[in-house]
């Protein structure tokens, strides 16, 4: 495969970025507890860095996605850019101390399951266009 | 003040029902904007002046908020899966209101995905 490494490294960037947004997101959250409909809570959540993190992961994942569509077939590139729930629920454990459940392991089993089919059925119904002169 | 815990799990799933039709509304407006004609500029001020663009921004903006709520009073190995539904409602709701095609593989994903959303959602 000749763009091989530019794809690995595509994905594990795309990955990083969207396990960033996320961790950030969760951190925003728990700095600024408790839950308010208010304009108090807001304050709270913006004077913090971590809600400035997540919009900096959701960037970053969204440049190197449309890059990454240029040249990755989409239904590769779609299964692949929700790994994150993986890398997520990995990080979460080391960061939060939070446990794997026998509940969240299978529910993560049949959900990257349904991705990669989803993935396919992107690759089986998009004809591939033709190369750039 | 803290919600006593039936509520709390009340409160989760308005969040998460929420997230998930902010999500949706957000994609299929983004969709119904990227409908307008010419390029460039243009392109651009057409879209500036009719509703889609503007309605997508808000469903995000609003989702942004949404999303910490949620995130807070869940453990995020639990909520990120929990989120994967967004997924399958995008694609349902591009097969009603675009046509998009469903196809066997498309249907098995959706199912498995709303498995596994179902399992974390009964079991944590």
């Amino acid at each position: 495969m000749k763009h091989g490494w530019f794809y690995l490294i595509g994905f594990l960037l795309l990955m990083g970025f969207d396990s960033i947004g996320a961790i950030s997101f969760k951190y925003a959250g728990m700095h600024a507890l408790p839950v308010e409909a208010n304009i108090e809570w807001l304050l709270r959540l913006f004077a913090k860095p971590w809600v400035y993190g997540a919009v900096v992961g959701y960037i970053g994942a969204f440049f190197t996605w449309m890059t990454l569509l240029k040249h990755a077939p989409i239904g590769p590139a779609f299964a692949a850019s929700h790994l994150e729930v993986v890398s997520v629920m990995l990080l979460s454990v080391w960061l939060f101390d939070e446990h794997l459940t026998a509940g969240r392991v299978l529910g993560a089993v049949a959900i990257l399951a349904g991705i990669v089919c989803l993935g396919l059925a992107e690759s089986h119904e998009h004809v591939p266009e033709p190369a750039e002169a | 003040m803290m919600p006593a815990a039936g509520s709390i799990s009340s409160l989760v799933a308005v969040l998460w029902l929420l997230n998930v039709v902010l999500d949706t509304g957000g994609q299929l407006a983004f969709k119904a904007a990227a409908n307008a004609p010419g390029d460039g500029l243009t392109r651009w001020l057409h879209m500036a002046r009719r509703p889609w663009l503007w309605l997508g921004i808000g469903c995000y903006v609003i989702e942004f908020l949404i999303w910490i709520a949620f995130l807070s009073l869940l453990p995020l190995s639990e909520a990120i899966l929990l989120g994967s539904i967004n997924i399958v409602a995008v694609m349902v709701a591009g097969r009603l209101l675009f046509g998009e095609k469903l196809t066997r593989l498309r249907v098995a994903g959706i199912l498995l995905v709303t498995l596994g959303v179902a399992i974390v959602g009964v079991a944590g």
